[in-house]
């Protein structure tokens, strides 16, 4: 990532205010479309408005409802544990499997799994939910190697088994995100310089010493990027779960955005949809913004 | 590099198993397509009798032509006016810093992390009122509005790296700033361009929420979004699905793997920038 | 995302968004009551297609060929009405109806559960054309469950909606396995299921195969039989229905929750229920997999032709042998947009549907149900044997018994997907108790009635 703004030059080009002429599309375009939603959303978290008639003024009702409401709550807490899946498990994954296979990075090998690795990341989200409610269901794939690996016991409904069904939802997510980390990493050890490494064996160091005192520190940046992509990504999933189990059995996977979906859309509460859209940025800038300032300080 | 055999095997057994999971799931999907129309079928096993035509009747079930053109037709509205916007808006902060760019800036980083859900429900109600409702433009308008962020962001990053001295020189030539944007900097920020214009083709053609929402004729919709529906009308019979979500998948496939090395880098820098 | 120095741009950030957020001020939603709420019918004198091209804008289910036919046959007959249909599975539907009623108006629509339709201003009042074409004389319980009175309760007041015919459920049994078991003829009493039921467990065979994963309850179809079986059909109705104090928590409806209960843990539902969807149960009870589905007669023109010769009906026996049967059959809902452009023709469409014998033949083949219409109209033969035929005699025995109930799910536009579903998948998984069902539906049911 490049450092911008590193130092203001003296002798800037001179086009003043006229310049702004040059921002303006895109700044229309983001107020028109993003900003006057924004705010309208936050407009609509205080009123109860069923979308067709008339509204009404409730204040904060919408929010008080939100933390008292077990069902809207739980829905939060289930994008959290989804952090889990879509962020811990690929980041840590990702982190493994690029520190064994740096050694053989610019084999064939390799290559090949570059393209292999990045495919799930080419597909909509749609399609990789429906590939895997196809692999998780009862006579799925999942199952199959269970049993031959005679796990058989095991063997259940993924997604229609209330104590699995987010897990199964999460381990969509992390298929899905596992690939692209691995790469981001695995780029980043790259740019490592081959001599701390030979450095280290020199001294006796074994692959786990390695690993902690030379490839972890250095690959703070990327592994900040990681975490930022996938947390957004978990917070605000919805594509995955509206495909493999609508929120169910049971609410089990209800997540803010298809909670999101569902108030606005088909029960119609416009007012508690948008108090939750609220809810949601929020937490997400609150997750995003620490992240920052911890992988900024770690680069400077 | 030192490396000694046996790390050098487990890494190729790592790495094999994990192509192996990220695979399987695209075999299972072409196998189930293959078995008979309306049976339901276990697991990975290859049909006795491959129904190769399964795909010539969720091509035709799914008016796959049509969808085609949809998407395209989307991508066509959406990509080329992000990118000149994006462009033009990078090019006033990065390189002119016009006054109060900082803050300008700002506000588009913070939009980096919005999750579309966040606005999706006014969004309803603004695009009806502009009676755009169950037409592409209720897709296009909005995602150029929401790709805004992502654009300026990374135009911005490759216009600071461009040099004052370069500017200097075209305006002593007698350059407007037009010309200087236009001539100069446009032609350099070509790499810069493209990858911005791969992620942004991607990002459009899978896009998924504003399809569902804002568009009830899936031959209106992205591809994604048609997926959605065509999982609605057609999940009844399981290989029908699985041949039309294959078909669904083959655009994105080809191009990725036709420009497989622009894209790997283009996605990976997207994350680092995103 | 890090670049530059935050802190003080922020402020200024702030300031520029709270300048955005107040850019919009004026409260959402119109002041104005919406032209269409319970506006009086307008009267009618003759809605017909015309003769000009005219086309009619369609929203169907889908799954169900039944309207396309109709649609089809129409075409056929008045070469100038052509059709653009658009189809949904109907969870959809459910979710889209107010949005799509109001802000893309099709001209026929499957409808869910109307009460809130009407309440929106929505749905056209049909009560012009019911005169006009006289269905106003048919047997009122045809389209009782259509009407929606000022108060809000349905069963009676203006007419909103229109059949295209009236279905009912019961169970579809497997004959060669049911044979196998030693199942000669169905149960008469829920004792004698439960004990077909054990049979079938005993013999390896999967008893029952039923949707209720994701965001479909199938569960409440056989909950509601056993409702009816311990209880009374109208006081299911008058919840469903909304009538001012009545409620789902009764000791008989504990008893049909226990007993369901009792079912799930004797294991008499396949072990994946909670992730079998509607197309998943059908394929697996024509492929031979288990005996008994809780289904309609939708299906039945498919089951003939599927599972010809292999396949039978019966309604839920009441409790005791003898006693009165009881079973949901509703009307398969088509409304007309408040805004719809071509209200008369669609209207005059609904007519034809009850009243054509082509249609009727059409409704009875490929619907598998009962025409809508007068009770002395033309009805289409049926081969006997036929699971059609099966489905149609009950309809009679419902009549005799008045039995007829509204599906539990239809009482609210969200009881279904907001308490049914989630509810019942957790009565499966052992997380829920048959009180503790009934207890949170009803709490839901008031505070939605209550809006």
């Amino acid at each position: 990532m490049p450092a911008p703004i590193a130092g203001r030059r003296t002798r800037r080009p001179r086009a003043g205010w006229l310049g702004w002429l040059f921002a303006a599309p895109a700044v229309i375009m983001y107020a028109t479309f993003v900003l006057r939603p924004l705010s309208l959303t936050v407009q609509y978290s205080l009123y109860d408005w069923n979308g067709i008639g008339p509204s009404r003024w409730v204040g904060l009702d919408n929010y008080r409802r939100l933390l008292t409401d077990s069902e809207l709550f739980s829905s939060i807490l289930h994008a959290f544990e989804l952090i889990l899946f879509f962020s811990l498990i690929p980041v840590l994954l990702g982190l493994f499997v690029a520190a064994t296979i740096r050694g053989i990075a610019q084999s064939r090998l390799a290559t090949v799994a570059r393209t292999v690795l990045f495919l799930p990341q080419v597909i909509p989200l749609v399609a990789a939910g429906i590939m895997w409610s196809w692999l998780l269901s009862s006579t799925g794939v999942v199952n199959e190697v269970l049993s031959a690996v005679g796990l058989g016991g095991l063997t259940r409904a993924w997604l229609g088994d209330l104590g699995t069904a987010l897990p199964a939802v999460g381990v969509i997510g992390a298929w899905v995100l596992v690939g692209l980390c691995t790469l981001l990493l695995l780029a980043g050890m790259s740019k490592i310089d081959p001599g701390l490494y030979e450095a280290a064996r020199l001294d006796g160091a074994g692959p786990v010493r390695e690993f902690f005192s030379i490839t972890l520190p250095s690959l703070r940046q990327e592994i900040g990027v990681c975490v930022t992509v996938t947390v957004i990504a978990a917070l605000a999933s919805f594509d995955i779960v509206y495909i493999a189990t609508q929120g169910g059995p049971g609410n089990a996977t209800m997540v803010p955005g298809l909670e999101i979906y569902y108030l606005a859309f088909s029960e119609r509460e416009i007012g508690m949809a948008s108090a939750l859209a609220v809810a949601l940025v929020v937490l997400v800038l609150a997750c995003v913004l620490p992240l920052q300032r911890l992988t900024r300080d770690g680069s400077r | 590099m030192i490396t000694n055999r046996r790390e050098a095997w487990t890494g190729r057994l790592l790495l094999g198993l994990l192509m192996a999971v990220t695979v399987v799931p695209f075999v299972s999907l072409f196998v189930t397509a293959l078995h008979p129309k309306g049976t339901y079928p276990s697991g990975l096993s290859w049909p006795d009798d491959p129904q190769w035509g399964n795909f010539a009747d969720a091509f035709r079930a799914a008016s796959m032509g049509e969808l085609l053109l949809s998407s395209s037709l989307i991508v066509l509205g959406v990509v080329p006016a992000a990118l000149v916007f994006g462009t033009m808006a990078g090019f006033a902060f990065g390189h002119l810093r016009v006054p109060g760019h900082r803050i300008g800036f700002l506000v588009f980083l913070l939009g980096l992390t919005l999750p579309f859900e966040g606005i999706i429900t006014p969004l309803y109600y603004q695009v009806r009122d502009m009676g755009l409702l169950n037409s592409r433009w209720a897709i296009i308008l909005p995602l150029i509005g929401l790709f805004m962020p992502f654009s300026v962001v990374w135009m911005r990053a490759h216009f600071v790296t461009m040099p004052d001295d370069l500017s200097e020189a075209a305006r002593i030539d007698g350059a407007g700033t037009w010309q200087l944007f236009w001539r100069v900097h446009v032609p350099l920020a070509m790499p810069a361009l493209s990858s911005l214009g791969i992620l942004l083709f991607l990002w459009t053609w899978n896009h998924f929420l504003l399809a569902i929402v804002l568009v009830d004729d899936p031959a209106k919709r992205t591809m994604a979004g048609a997926l959605g529906a065509f999982q609605g009308q057609w999940g009844t019979d399981i290989p029908l699905l699985c041949a039309g979500a294959l078909l669904i998948l083959v655009p994105t496939l080809a191009v990725f793997l036709i420009f497989q090395r622009r894209f790997v880098a283009a996605l990976l820098q997207g994350s680092i920038k995103g | 995302m890090a670049h530059g120095s935050i802190r003080r741009p922020l402020r200024a950030a702030l300031t520029v968004s709270l300048f955005a957020g107040l850019a919009a001020c004026s409260a959402p939603g119109s002041d104005t009551p919406s032209e269409g709420a319970n506006a009086s019918a307008a009267p009618v004198t003759a809605a017909t297609c015309g003769t000009q091209p005219v086309t009619l804008r369609g929203y169907f289910e889908t799954g169900f060929p039944l309207p396309k036919n109709l649609a089809d046959e129409f075409s056929r007959q008045f070469p100038n009405v052509k059709w653009d249909i658009r189809e949904d599975q109907f969870a959809v539907i459910t979710q889209n109806a107010p949005r799509v009623l109001a802000d893309d108006p099709p001209d026929l629509m499957r409808l869910p559960q109307v009460s809130e339709l009407v309440k929106d201003g929505v749905l056209k009042n049909l009560d012009g054309y019911a005169r006009a074409f006289g269905w106003d004389k048919w047997p009122a319980s045809q389209l009782e469950q259509m009407r929606v009175s000022p108060t809000g309760a349905r069963g009676d007041g203006p007419l909103w909606a229109m059949g295209l015919n009236f279905s009912m459920t019961g169970i579809f049994y497997n004959k060669k396995l049911a044979t196998q078991i030693g199942m000669t003829k169905p149960p008469t009493s829920l004792a004698e299921l439960d004990a077909v039921l054990q049979k079938a467990k005993d013999a390896g065979l999967t008893p029952i195969n039923q949707f209720n994963g994701g965001a479909t309850g199938g569960l409440a179809f056989p909950l509601q039989n056993l409702m009816s079986a311990y209880g009374e059909p109208g006081a299911i109705n008058d919840w469903i229905f909304q009538k001012p104090g009545a409620s789902i928590d009764t000791p008989a409806n504990l008893q049909a929750a226990q007993h369901l209960e009792r079912w799930i843990k004797a294991g008499y539902f396949a072990s994946d229920i909670n992730s079998q969807d509607y197309a998943t149960m059908m394929s697996r009870f024509i492929g031979g997999k288990n005996l008994f589905i809780f289904d309609g007669d939708w299906e039945s023109g498919n089951l003939d032709k599927q599972m010809a010769g292999n396949v039978g009906f019966f309604l839920m026996p009441s409790a005791q042998a003898g006693g009165k049967q009881a079973a949901m059959s509703a009307p398969l809902t088509y409304g007309i947009s408040s805004k719809a452009k071509n209200a008369d023709c669609a209207a005059f469409f609904l007519n034809w549907v009850a009243t054509n014998q082509q249609a009727r033949d059409i409704a009875v083949k490929v619907g598998g149900s009962h025409p809508m219409g007068p009770s002395d109209a033309y009805m289409p033969p049926v081969a006997e044997n036929t699971v059609t035929a099966a489905t149609l005699a009950a309809g009679a025995t419902i009549g005799k018994d008045n039995g007829a109930m509204d599906f539990i799910a239809n009482a609210t536009g969200a009881i279904y997907a907001k308490s049914w579903t989630p509810q019942l998948q957790k009565l499966v998984a052992g997380q829920q108790t048959p009180d503790g069902l009934l207890k949170s539906v009803q709490k839901d049911y008031e505070s939605q009635v209550k809006d």
